[in-house]
């Protein structure tokens, strides 16, 4: 493997920046929503299989927050519209 | 006696009396009240004063000095009605459509802006089919197809949502918290009812949730 000269890594990395650094889908911990109700939501609207889903909720209880998506901002944007349809305490953001 | 949703032939049964049913419909109207498209006052026959099951929760909360957090919105609603001062956002609604992006402001306004209406269109029509599927039955039994099923676990979210936000809900031990608190008041004390309000639909919304996932 080669290591980049310095100037064209910089050049590179920005544009990576701008264009192909993924974004997240994150629900967050909430004392309303039922643990079985996450599970569901995540196995219904994902299609996760269950131990997937029964992990991410564990998750998102135990550590106040799980990543539960990863891609394009849009698409992102569309699983926090459609997770907060739900009830569900979702956000996204940069996967810095 | 209240029994909970069980899945009989494809369809999502459960017994619920005049009174329980009653009590679920008035909390989805209230909240169908509450996430309606700003400006669709449509079918919203409520007005303050008419005072129902969540108003009389909700303002009942406000007296009872045991840390329960209401906002100041709350609070003036005790004296003036329910009606929500203009201009200012019922927190509630914070909780329904929950700031979008933690790290940029602009992105989550951009969200809300893009999103909010959409969101808060289908969460009415969701609300709407959930009530009308609770008001049909003129016995006990609720019998449910698989949409409205879905419409009623999605629609007791909601109301739950509000109904712990009145209730100063915050982390996972807070209800367990004001039931004890709430153990040593009168049994007609309004958080001792709208605890066990939220308790049954607590209760509803996991029997339902667990028919749906089977």
């Amino acid at each position: 493997m080669s290591i980049a000269p310095v100037e064209q890594e910089s050049v590179s990395s920005l544009e990576e920046t701008e264009v192909d650094v993924p974004w997240i889908t994150l629900v967050w911990n909430d004392p309303v929503n039922l643990m079985s109700y996450v599970t569901f939501v995540f196995q219904s609207y994902f299609g996760y299989p269950k131990a997937k889903a029964e992990r991410l909720m564990l998750d998102v209880h135990t550590k106040g927050r799980a990543v539960v998506s990863n891609g394009t901002r849009e698409r992102m944007e569309t699983d926090t519209e459609a997770l907060q349809g739900y009830g569900l305490w979702a956000t996204f953001q940069k996967d810095d | 006696m209240a029994r909970g949703f069980k899945r009989r032939d494809g369809r999502y049964v459960a017994r619920l009396d005049a009174v329980e049913r009653g009590l679920v419909v008035g909390l989805m109207e209230q909240v169908l009240e509450l996430v309606s498209p700003e400006g669709d006052d449509a079918g919203m026959p409520r007005g303050p004063g008419e005072g129902d099951e969540f108003d009389r929760i909700v303002a009942g909360l406000g007296g009872v000095g045991m840390g329960v957090s209401l906002s100041a919105a709350d609070q003036a609603g005790e004296d003036v009605g329910p009606a929500p001062d203009a201009g200012e956002r019922d927190p509630a609604l914070d909780r329904i459509f929950p700031t979008a992006n933690r790290q940029d402001e602009q992105v989550a306004a951009e969200f809300r802006r893009l999103t909010e209406e959409g969101l808060r269109s289908r969460k009415s029509a969701n609300l709407t089919t959930a009530i009308a599927a609770l008001a049909e039955p003129d016995d006990q039994k609720v019998s449910l197809d698989h949409d409205q099923a879905l419409a009623l676990v999605v629609a007791l979210t909601d109301v739950r949502l509000v109904l712990g936000e009145r209730l100063g809900l915050k982390h996972d031990d807070d209800v367990a918290v004001l039931e004890e608190q709430a153990s040593g008041l009168d049994e007609d004390d309004p958080t001792v009812y709208a605890l066990a309000v939220y308790d049954f639909l607590t209760w509803l919304q996991e029997t339902l949730t667990q028919a749906l996932t089977r």
